[in-house]
């Protein structure tokens, strides 16, 4: 009954109970750490190279009250994300209206298309060197890179959105009646919304980690720039911390953006 | 069945022609325009951007003699794409098998999946000062990061792929007698074959950038060393001419990509 | 006042002759049906009505005027609902009024009494996938006609929904037009529901879709009462109903026999 119900899916026989299920993922857990614990305090591999999580954990929080390379841990990562806002938000506003023109009208693709794929494999990080040329170090330049990170994706998601609405809609609107900006505004544009909102999704997190890479190169400032002054002067424990930030930033911006994508989907009736 | 196909050629190729025209069309007038503000009008300063001319040179010193940056360009890309081809090889090795076996087995999905949920919201460029710290500066330090930008996409995507091959797909091999080897070796592997396949494109395309990432921050060879050379030296034209052949490599890398998966996957279409 | 004469239509592809020399009048007021084996361009003639297609020759006129495009005065109701599914079930039904610019509180007004009479109370702020199938055509013919439009035009209304909702749905349809009677032209394949809906049924060819015959239903309707019974298998059982809907078959069926051969000549063409 298990290998045929409508419910299965391509899983080995037998399958476990919720129980067995939990207690293994709580074991995968603790092992986790207990590795960590265990091979650093075991002394095979010098502590300087690897702390355990306890100092890890207790770096955090003297991070926190202390100012390291300028600032606490927290200023730093406030620092971050007011680039993170900045060049995000600019990659949407650039970036999603153009994918639904260039879905729309052939002409606009035309045109537009063969510019974008001419950039869209150089990789976001290998704009630092002109960025910082242009903008400076301090926000221009990281804004640029994360841009050229977040663009790609909107542009992509939008224009695929655009160009996946099923023109029933379109002319069911006509013949209710509606003009042309209405049927842009009220057909076409929320038609295309699950895609782009998938779309801003990949954006965010190739932009985080893509001003990651920015600010371990040209900032001042921001979680990366900690996380190379603690490279620099051999600092293990602030670097994981760094890292533990951009974790937990990253992940909260994915959470996030994963509420709004399935708002959007439940409403629009897409199964996710 | 004739008829469809000699139709559908024609169209195709039209098709082809008209985009490459309209290509031509946006990309040509760039082209000029950016030699008349550069070299004609200097409205751009060369300190900005560089004019053709600089790009030029840059191209000629780099190709020539102990090029730029320790080596010439052919030196420089083939250290890229070695560690790239590595790491990405090592990546693939790795997360393909143990994501199909998550996907397969409950089990262990359970045991691996809080681990790699704590560690996979780190970008990978966000452990490039770690992997400096462990291996130094040379290539160890880059093959560990790309494999750790690489492993992700490849594990998840051949998971997504075992966890969407349709069940009656499975219930029919197993109808017909097969063996619980033949079930993986001729239903699931086959079955998550174009996931695997989105996978190894994304993998490839966060392992390029994230070497090139990687070997801005330290690295002692490589292109992405050429654009940080290049970049303190204040050389525009180096500058861009690095970055050109960045999209180049990594345009041909997921190309290839492209051709090896349709060789794969050939029941696609 | 939907005079409407079609001629020949052909389609651009390799000139295939989707409909030829197509005629017919619907009375203001009257139900007309179109039947026909399916790829007979029955769609195609409804398109051209709703202003969504345009015959090759001939014209298409509703009132005194030329179809030049969709509007408002000819509502379409379409066989896979097109609910806007990012609006709730009162958002759809009051689109149109907005489109018109109607105000705020007349449109509230209108949209509960198409709600109430389509019996959707409880659903107003439901968005369609929450909807089974019939509910969501209901909200769709709400829609419709809730704009108050001269001509109704319905593809194949029912045509994706299970045989037990289709009856239900076809008994509400026929004492909606009871109520609120319009000028329609409705295409369905379904033999019984042209007849137990339509005032005459167009019966037309395979392709080319000619027209094979016009039957009145309507005088058969009032002479034998079927508007007395209740319920549409109680029609269905009438002698008057078997009679006609076999008619209807052979002619269907007769020139399905002599267009076979034909229909592959075509094919290898």
């Amino acid at each position: 009954m298990a290998g045929l119900g409508a419910g299965s899916s391509a899983r080995s026989k037998g399958a476990p109970s919720g129980r067995e299920l939990f207690a293994l993922s709580t074991l995968g857990l603790l092992a986790f750490f207990a590795v960590w614990y265990g091979v650093a305090s075991s002394g095979w591999v010098p502590s300087r190279f690897l702390p355990g999580p306890v100092v890890v954990a207790d770096t955090i929080a003297r991070l926190s009250d202390h100012a390291y390379a300028g600032y606490t841990i927290e200023a730093h990562t406030v620092a971050s994300l007011q680039r993170f806002g900045l060049g995000f938000g600019l990659a949407v506003a650039l970036g999603v209206p153009l994918g639904l023109l260039m879905g729309w009208y052939r002409g606009v693709d035309d045109v537009v298309a063969p510019l974008f794929e001419s950039v869209r494999f150089i990789a976001p990080i290998a704009w630092v060197p002109f960025a910082a040329l242009w903008f400076g170090t301090g926000i221009g330049g990281p804004i640029l890179i994360i841009f050229s990170g977040a663009f790609p994706p909107c542009v992509i998601n939008a224009y695929r959105g655009a160009r996946q609405v099923d023109t029933v809609f379109v002319e069911a609107a006509q013949t209710l009646g509606a003009g042309g900006l209405r049927i842009i505004t009220e057909v076409l544009v929320p038609a295309a919304l699950p895609s782009i909102v998938a779309g801003l999704r990949v954006s965010a997190g190739l932009g985080w980690q893509s001003l990651i890479g920015a600010e371990l190169i040209v900032v001042s400032s921001g979680v990366g720039y900690l996380m190379v002054q603690g490279q620099t002067s051999l600092q293990t424990p602030i670097v994981m911390s760094a890292m533990v930030a951009i974790g937990v930033v990253g992940f909260v911006i994915d959470v996030a953006l994963r509420a709004l994508e399935s708002v959007v989907q439940r409403s629009w009736g897409v199964e996710p | 069945m004739h008829d469809p196909k000699g139709a559908a050629a024609p169209a195709a190729s039209t098709g082809r022609l008209r985009r490459f025209r309209f290509a031509l069309a946006a990309i040509v007038p760039l082209l000029v325009l950016w030699y008349v503000l550069t070299s004609v009008t200097h409205t751009i300063s060369p300190g900005r951007f560089p004019s053709p001319n600089d790009v030029l040179q840059a191209a000629r010193q780099i190709s020539r003699g102990n090029g730029y940056a320790g080596g010439t360009l052919a030196a420089q890309v083939w250290q890229s794409s070695k560690l790239v081809l590595m790491g990405f090889a090592v990546a693939v090795g790795t997360g393909a098998p143990l994501g199909l076996l998550m996907g397969w087995s409950r089990r262990a999905e359970a045991l691996l999946n809080p681990a790699f949920l704590l560690v996979r919201p780190i970008p990978p460029l966000a452990w490039i000062p770690l992997a400096i710290l462990w291996f130094g500066l040379g290539d160890g330090a880059k093959i560990f990061v790309i494999w750790f930008a690489a492993f992700v996409p490849a594990l998840i995507n051949s998971y997504t792929g075992v966890r969407n091959i349709d069940p009656t797909l499975v219930a029919a091999a197993r109808v017909h007698g097969a063996s619980r080897l033949q079930l993986v070796t001729h239903v699931l592997i086959p079955g998550s074959m174009p996931m695997i396949f989105t996978g190894l494109r994304l993998s490839m395309q966060a392992s390029w950038t994230t070497l090139v990432a990687a070997e801005l921050v330290g690295a002692i060879f490589g292109l992405g060393h050429v654009l940080i050379v290049a970049s303190l030296d204040i050389y525009p034209g180096m500058i861009l001419y690095a970055m050109v052949w960045v999209g180049i490599m990594g345009a041909l890398m997921t190309k290839a990509l492209a051709l090896l998966e349709r060789r794969a996957i050939p029941w696609r279409g | 006042m939907f005079t409407n004469v079609k001629r020949s239509f052909r389609r651009r592809d390799q000139e295939v002759l989707a409909l030829d020399d197509v005629s017919f009048e619907v009375g203001e007021k009257e139900f007309v049906a179109i039947v026909g084996p399916s790829g007979c361009g029955k769609t195609t003639l409804l398109r051209m009505a709703a202003g969504l297609d345009f015959p090759t020759s001939g014209s298409v006129r509703v009132g005194d005027r030329e179809v030049s495009g969709p509007g408002p005065d000819r509502a379409v109701v379409f066989q896979q609902f097109a609910l806007f599914p990012w609006k709730t079930v009162e958002e759809n039904i009051a689109f149109g009024l907005r489109c018109r610019g109607i105000d705020a509180d007349a449109r509230s007004r209108i949209v509960a009494s198409y709600v109430e009479l389509m019996g959707l109370q409880g659903y107003e702020r439901a968005y369609p996938q929450q909807l089974s199938g019939g509910m969501q055509q209901r909200v769709a013919i709400a829609r419709s006609y809730a704009l108050d439009p001269d001509v109704l035009l319905m593809d194949e209304p029912f045509g994706a929904l299970d045989a037990q909702t289709r009856v239900v749905m076809q008994e509400e349809l026929i004492k909606l037009c009871r109520v609120n009677p319009r000028t329609a032209l409705f295409i369905t394949h379904s033999v019984e529901e042209a007849v137990y809906l339509a005032d005459r049924v167009v019966v037309l060819t395979r392709r080319p879709g000619r027209i094979r015959e016009i039957l009145d239903i309507a005088s058969v309707r009032r002479r034998e009462g079927w508007d007395t019974y209740e319920r549409i298998e109680e029609v269905m059982d009438l002698e008057s109903f078997v009679h006609l809907r076999t008619r209807i078959w052979r002619l269907l069926r007769e020139r399905q026999e002599d267009a076979a051969p034909a229909g592959i000549a075509v094919k290898s063409a």
